[in-house]
């Protein structure tokens, strides 16, 4: 339903249409971190009684507006600057996500909504109806932003440029409205002029091509001039300031590079590839780069490692590296390759909706799959797609699913999309990173799938189609209407692949794209050697969170004796059991030769095996074609066999994880083989480290011979006089170098009968940093050593502790000591000698948490503390901070706790700010079921602020705080606050256990009058489409948050329309109302009218209510709980809050 | 070329060193001797020279600053023919040297035969033989070696054995694998150790336990003003071990006796300069390779000057 408005095409939701952006910022100080500038918007109305403008613009100082030279009223309202209003004691999440996502519609340009309200001069209103062009200009300055730009200014000597001083911009998702006024709206396109007069020392990159620079008249500044022609949405605009040294890429003149000063050499070596990467995707697109210049920037305090903009890439320096680092050197490539992918879809081609997302992601996601295994090779392909897929298993089932494309509004579901989460998946900027980053996983994945049902081929031509057809458009003038190719939807992406390919995807969209949820199989078989026929048993998990069923083809791969064979299995409701006939007989022709799926044919000793059967290995869905989980039962010599002779990394690797619970001699052998076979996939080797550590450590009473992998390393690794010395290090095999880095660290995981380390061990340990020597090497030998000091930390065990001594060094372990000696050696050597991301320190610093979680040192955060400080290494900061947090939960301290709280708040660098919430999220002082002497009022009075109010300047910050408060508190009222005196405190989710079958039905007459009035109004006012979609609404089962989100949007949306002005609630918000036109009171008309609704959805509900109530049941059981205390408390809460409306239930405006 | 300051020096020692010897009566010396005998002879020539040219006496101090000239003309002839025979390679002066030298110093040759047979002149005898020092033969070790064939036997001959022939005094070389390797180890970790603790002791620190601030002690962590440069950049320590690798293999041996830290102390000032040139030069050279082959990047052009508006 939500698909036949892509097939009309593309509708604005704004009544007029933007043509053209003039951005001019005319003053930068780098001091006073301030910008002072204007923009200027050329817009055609599309409705003749335009007269109000909604824009975006967070942050901003508006000093004046004017409309074709007239000066024009304006009102300026951010409702998301504080969610909910007032003193509110309200504290459970569920209403605050509510709240949120109503905040965020209320000025959502994609439903045609602003956080400032131009008024259209009365003046021009006979001009509007003629609908000719408008042009607002507004000038505006920023003061030291928290969001959207961002300053690094280092504290030192010198003039900025000196001192490398820097900004950019940056953001999750549309976030240009937080440094200039736009429509930020992926769906609003226009060409754009950009200005930008700097420092005469310091460049400004931005968008498009850059016409010419022009010095000011005192010759100390100058002016940037950019045109960019090709319509762009302004959440696609970035900018980049600062002394940055130019490269013009040697291989393609029109791309350029920018990085700080000094780091040129580093530049010229990691951006050598780059073109490389432009000719492949120019290749296989058969399509032109689609911007006439690239430019890419490396600036330090980076919001993400990537992000793309319109012919522009906003890279963090740390990606940077010289010639002599390896490990950095792949990830850098993979972060360019991600970036370039995205110019085209994603700034290129932009999106219609954020439902139509997961297309842009997933298509992005896919072309850099398909340039993944051109560079990196099938092998790293098909593991890297393993990984990927187990991520988003792992994710969905642990959170309940990931949804590719949200319906709203229209659906007729009767389950909310995505009520498992304690966000809504409404808008970009409600979702929780992880998700966010799940989601993108999810739509590559899906992509690939889509490419698996109708060949590579026609999705390349599918993409070339979109390309070609936007790149005409682009090429358009905006009269003709063109402009709307250039963005992409779901519906017009589907249509295009039936088009090409002429097979029907539905199930397949309807499977992946339109439910949430992945396969969880579980296979076993029995071989009937009666019947030669192997009874192969798939069972489906259903029922937990996160899962769905899945009905259709499922190819399982048999490895016989006589040769593998593919099988198509048809998974359909109820069969479980299905027969495969077998090729080849029990009996075995010993001479003979099998052949492998690839054509290969390999001896095997198959004395291993069942005689009686002729099954070696088999495999449920071996192309990874269903987004599944599989766990499948067959013998231990099964999978050995697997590991050996299979020719799949993916089955190689789910071959090793299998074997963990077969701890074996045979396992044992079948890794060690594995390990040294060189033509093997260096992580599968790497993995069968690990691996074989476990395995040797459940075999520890058995274990004959020396620790594992000790000889097979000695023989790898070491001279061949002298076995106990390593060799002086050569990289150049890479593959070796990423076994020897990782082989010790696996083998510190060894532990002997006493659960020890084996002294053997750390000393071989000990030796191999003793003796490493790296002068004859071409390579950093950095990740190497930082490896070695893992090992170290892998080695220790608990200390020994008699009744709680204290630890001091006398007491201190031998051995500890000995791995101290080196710690401390490493870590003051770093001071000196600092190596590259400062690996070591990490290290150190990790394997320094380690001994002191163990007790061989006190446990104190002090030295952790220094580290985090702002000044040191990205790295080094966050694995500090990493240790503070584990401090924070395993000695429960409060104080540690505000440290890091403080941090959040007050950080200069983003990402740290994020990442702290991010760490605590993951490692919790405590959780929602946990007695802490942490959890009390403070901390959520605390905690709520901060994702209140205190986190407003940066959505991805915001949710990050969201999460935090879910992990601790969950999503109802945390329960260290004592009980509101007032009794009741409702909220929405919990209406249903309000329900009260003596007050209802008389709260449902009463108000159903008012419905009709409100909708009637709406009607008469010519909002008819508003009209039909919330008369729709009334199926929605009010139990969940979106729908309601949506109904409130609704109202808001017949509140806000044009003929009524000042009536939508925010105005009375007390927020900053720079230059009111009209704040017209709150109208009790208005509300009456919602509450009443909600009403009738009650009592709708109740209809449904049976029906839902098994799966509801324990919800119910909890909302009981909350209900009475929280009943009566609701009218205070909200009465201003943008959530008001949906909330506002009380018998007082009910009567 | 290395002769001739060599050469010119020894000359003006024997002049400077005549001039002063001269002075002191209390020699006793035979070179001493040897000096004052020829004094005594230059003295007898000008005093015969003054008889020929009419003078009946003259005071002592005439005779001595007239002996003093006549010397340092001379020693100056003869400092110069030596020059000029040097200057063409050869160890003796012939007579165009000393002719060369005459013209040179303003003398009027071809007046020189008619003089020396004038009729009026003074034949004075011979000053008694007195042999030239013989410098102590300083430790003569070995034979010199005979010019070999290709040389003209009128080049000087080979210095002492000792000076240029090299007596090395092996110790026997540790070969064996292991040691070496033990002991590059150790050093290298003695070094590190000796200068970390001495950073520690002599900066601020940081300590694992609260009792014992000594036995690990931590250099304490300063914030950087510019975190970035230390972490992304190489060492300079490992842009020269970048170097050495790039250019040659070395042997094991060689290598143990380098630390890489005495290098990296040692070199950190040049190596740095030598960075920041570098770089500048790549930066010139693209900027100039962009000109060449006409890269037309908006980044590369030149910035305009203001537009002067007129219309105003």
């Amino acid at each position: 339903m939500n698909r036949k408005k892509g097939d009309k095409g593309f509708e604005s939701p704004r009544p007029y249409k933007l043509t053209h952006q003039v951005v001019c910022i005319n003053n930068i100080n780098f001091q006073r971190k301030s910008v002072v500038g204007y923009v200027e918007l050329t817009i055609f109305p599309t409705v003749a009684n335009l007269n109000r403008i909604k824009l975006n613009s967070k942050q901003c100082r508006i000093y004046r507006v004017r409309v074709n030279d007239l000066e024009a009223a304006f009102i300026y309202n951010d409702p998301t600057l504080e969610v909910c209003h007032h003193e509110s004691k309200q504290r459970n999440l569920n209403y605050f996500s509510n709240a949120y996502a109503a905040a965020v519609s209320a000025v959502d340009p994609d439903a045609g909504n602003g956080e400032l309200c131009i008024k259209v001069p009365s003046e021009l209103w006979k001009h509007v109806d003629e609908l000719k062009v408008l042009k607002v200009h507004i000038n505006f300055s920023l003061d030291q932003p928290k969001g959207g730009l961002h300053f690094v200014v280092p504290n030192m000597e010198g003039s900025m440029a000196e001192r490398g001083a820097h900004v950019f911009s940056c953001g999750y998702q549309n976030s240009t409205r937080f440094w200039f006024p736009c429509v930020d709206s992926y769906s609003e396109l226009c060409t754009w002029k950009l200005e930008y007069t700097v420092d005469a020392a310091m460049v400004a990159v931005s968008n498009g091509d850059l016409v010419e620079t022009v010095y000011t008249h005192d010759m100390r500044k100058k002016t940037f001039h950019y045109m960019l022609t090709i319509p762009t949405a302004a959440s696609n605009i970035s900018l980049a300031i600062g002394p940055f040294e130019i490269l013009v890429d040697p291989y393609m003149h029109e791309v350029t590079h920018f990085c700080l000063p000094q780091l040129l050499p580093l530049l010229k070596h990691t951006t050598s590839y780059l073109h490389e990467v432009f000719e492949f995707y120019e290749e296989i697109l058969t399509c032109r780069y689609p911007y006439s210049c690239f430019k890419t920037v490396f600036i330090d305090e980076a919001y993400v490692e990537v992000a793309a903009y319109a012919s522009m890439s906003i890279f963090s320096t740390n990606l940077l590296h010289s010639a002599m680092i390896i490990d950095e050197t792949p990830l850098t490539r993979r972060c360019l390759a991600q970036a370039l992918a995205q110019q085209f879809f994603g700034c290129f081609i932009s999106r219609m909706s954020w439902s139509d997302e997961w297309v842009l992601k997933g298509i992005s996601g896919y072309i850099y799959g398909l340039w993944m295994k051109k560079t990196f090779g099938v092998n790293e392909y098909r593991h890297w797609i393993k990984q990927e897929l187990d991520q988003i298993v792992a994710y969905e089932l642990k959170t309940g699913g990931v949804l590719l494309h949200p319906i709203f509004g229209g659906g007729k579901e009767k389950d909310n999309p995505a009520s498992h989460l304690h966000f809504s998946i409404k808008h970009p900027h409600t979702l929780s990173w992880e998700y966010y980053t799940m989601f993108q996983c999810k739509a590559h994945l899906v992509m690939r799938l889509i490419e698996n049902r109708i060949s590579m081929e026609f999705m390349l031509q599918v993409f070339n189609k979109l390309l070609s057809l936007a790149s005409t458009a682009s090429s358009q003038k905006f009269q003709s209407h063109m402009w709307s190719q250039m963005l992409v939807s779901t519906s017009g992406f589907l249509k295009s692949i039936s088009n090409v390919s002429g097979k029907d995807i539905q199930p397949l969209i309807k499977q992946w794209v339109d439910q949430s949820g992945v396969v969880k199989f579980y296979g076993s078989f029995a071989f009937n050697r009666k019947r030669n026929v192997l009874e192969l048993e798939i069972k489906q998990d259903y029922t937990s969170p996160g899962t769905q069923k899945y009905v259709g083809p499922l190819k399982v791969t048999v490895q016989e004796l006589d040769g593998s064979f593919n099988h198509t299995l048809q998974i359909e409701e109820n069969s479980l059991k299905h027969d495969i006939p077998c090729h080849s007989k029990s009996r075995r022709n010993k001479k003979k030769k099998i052949p492998l799926m690839n054509g290969e044919e390999v001896d095997m000793d198959l004395s291993a095996m069942d005689a009686d059967s002729p099954l070696l290995w088999i495999r449920i869905d071996p192309d990874m074609s269903v987004l599944r989980k599989v766990e499948f039962e067959q013998s231990d010599f099964m999978w050995q066999y697997q590991l050996r002779y299979e020719r799949d990394v993916v089955a190689q690797e789910e071959a090793i994880l299998a074997l963990e619970k077969f701890p074996t001699p045979a396992s044992r052998l079948a890794l060690t083989d594995i390990l040294e076979q060189e033509q093997c996939f260096y992580r599968v080797r790497m993995l069968a480290c690990f691996c074989l550590a476990k395995i040797a450590n459940s075999m520890v009473s058995t274990w004959t011979g020396p620790p594992a992998m000790k000889s097979l390393f000695t023989r790898m690794f070491c001279c061949k006089t002298c076995p106990n010395i390593v060799k002086t290090n050569n990289f150049m095999n890479f593959q070796s170098y990423f076994l020897q880095k990782t082989m010790p660290v696996a083998m510190a995981l060894l532990r002997d009968v006493h659960n020890l380390c084996p002294k053997e061990v750390l000393m071989f340990i000990l030796d191999l940093i003793k003796y490493n020597d790296n002068r004859k090497n071409k390579f950093s030998d950095n990740y190497y050593r930082a490896e070695l000091i893992d090992a170290l930390a892998n080695s220790v065990t608990p200390a020994v502790s008699v009744n709680n001594e204290v630890r001091t060094l006398d007491n201190l372990n031998p051995d500890v000591r000995l791995i101290l000696e080196e710690i401390t050696r490493f870590l003051n050597m770093e001071k000196l000698l600092p190596s590259y991301r400062h690996t070591i320190t990490v290290s150190c610093l990790k394997a320094i948490r380690v001994l002191q979680k163990n007790g061989h040192v006190p446990s104190d955060p002090a030295l952790f503390k220094s580290y985090a400080e702002y000044g040191h290494f990205i790295d080094v900061r966050i694995a500090a901070l990493e240790a503070v947090v584990d401090y924070t939960k395993v000695d429960r301290s409060y104080e540690e706790l505000q440290w890091l709280l403080t941090m959040v708040q007050n950080d200069p660098v983003p990402y740290i700010r994020h990442k702290i919430l991010d760490m605590l999220t993951k490692n919790p002082p405590f959780t929602k079921n946990m007695e802490s002497p942490l959890c009390n009022e403070a901390l959520v009075d605390q905690l709520w602020k901060l994702m209140n109010s205190g986190t407003s300047h940066d959505w991805r910050l915001r949710c990050g705080a969201v999460d935090l408060y879910f992990t601790l508190f969950g999503l109802s009222r945390p329960s260290c606050l004592p009980l509101p005196e007032l009794g009741l405190v409702l909220n929405l989710k919990e209406k249903k256990a309000v329900l009260n079958p003596t007050i209802i039905p008389e709260s449902v007459a009463n108000n159903q009058e008012p419905v009709n009035s409100t909708n009637n109004h709406g009607q008469s006012v010519g909002f008819q489409n508003t009209f039909s979609n919330s008369q729709e609404e009334e199926e929605i089962d009010m139990d969940t948050v979106h729908d309601s989100q949506a109904f409130i949007y609704h109202h808001l949306n017949m509140l806000e329309r044009p003929s009524t002005p000042g009536t939508s609630k925010e105005q009375s918000s007390g927020e900053m109302n720079m230059h009111p036109v009209s704040a017209a009171p709150l109208s009790v008309f208005s509300k009456e009218s919602n509450s009443s609704k909600h009403s009738d959805h009650h009592h709708h509900h109740h209809h449904e209510h049976k029906k839902k109530k098994k799966k509801h049941k324990h919800k119910h059981k909890h909302k009981h709980k909350h209900d009475n205390k929280e009943k009566e408390k609701d009218p205070f809460a909200f009465s201003n809050s943008p959530a008001s409306a949906r909330s506002i239930r009380s018998p007082s405006l009910s009567d | 070329m290395r002769t001739a300051p060599y050469g010119s020096k020894m000359a003006d020692t024997a002049s400077g060193g005549s001039g002063t010897r001269s002075g002191s009566k209390h020699a006793t010396t035979p070179a001493d001797n040897y000096y004052l005998a020829r004094r005594r002879t230059l003295q007898v020539v000008v005093s015969s020279l003054l008889t020929e040219a009419g003078f009946e006496s003259a005071e002592k101090a005439a005779v001595e600053t007239l002996t003093e000239m006549l010397q340092s003309y001379i020693s100056e002839i003869g400092r110069s023919a030596k020059s000029y025979c040097e200057h063409t390679a050869r160890t003796q002066p012939t007579l165009s040297d000393i002719v060369v030298t005459l013209v040179e110093m303003g003398f009027n040759v071809e007046t020189l035969p008619a003089y020396a047979k004038r009729s009026q002149r003074m034949v004075i005898t011979a000053p008694p033989v007195t042999n030239q020092p013989v410098t102590p033969k300083a430790l003569t070790a070995g034979q010199n070696k005979p010019h070999p064939s290709h040389i003209p036997g009128h080049f000087p001959e080979f210095p002492d054995p000792h000076t240029y022939i090299k007596t090395p005094t092996y110790r026997e070389p540790v070969s064996d694998y292991q040691v070496l390797r033990e002991k590059a180890a150790s050093q290298r970790r003695d070094v590190e150790r000796a200068l970390t603790r001495f950073m520690a002791k002599t900066g601020e620190t940081q300590s694992l336990f609260k009792d014992d601030v000594s036995t690990f002690p931590l250099i304490a962590a300063r914030p950087f003003t510019v975190p970035y440069l230390t972490a992304l950049l190489p060492s300079e320590l490992e842009m020269q071990q970048m170097e050495e690798t790039d250019s040659s293999e070395q042997d094991d041996q060689t290598d143990t006796e380098n630390l890489p830290l005495h290098m990296s102390t040692d070199d950190s000032g040049p190596e740095k300069e030598n960075a920041s040139v570098l770089q500048q030069n790549t930066s010139l050279s693209g900027s100039r390779n962009g000109e060449e082959n006409v890269i037309d990047n908006p980044y590369l052009r030149p910035v305009k000057k203001p537009k002067i508006r007129r219309k105003k």
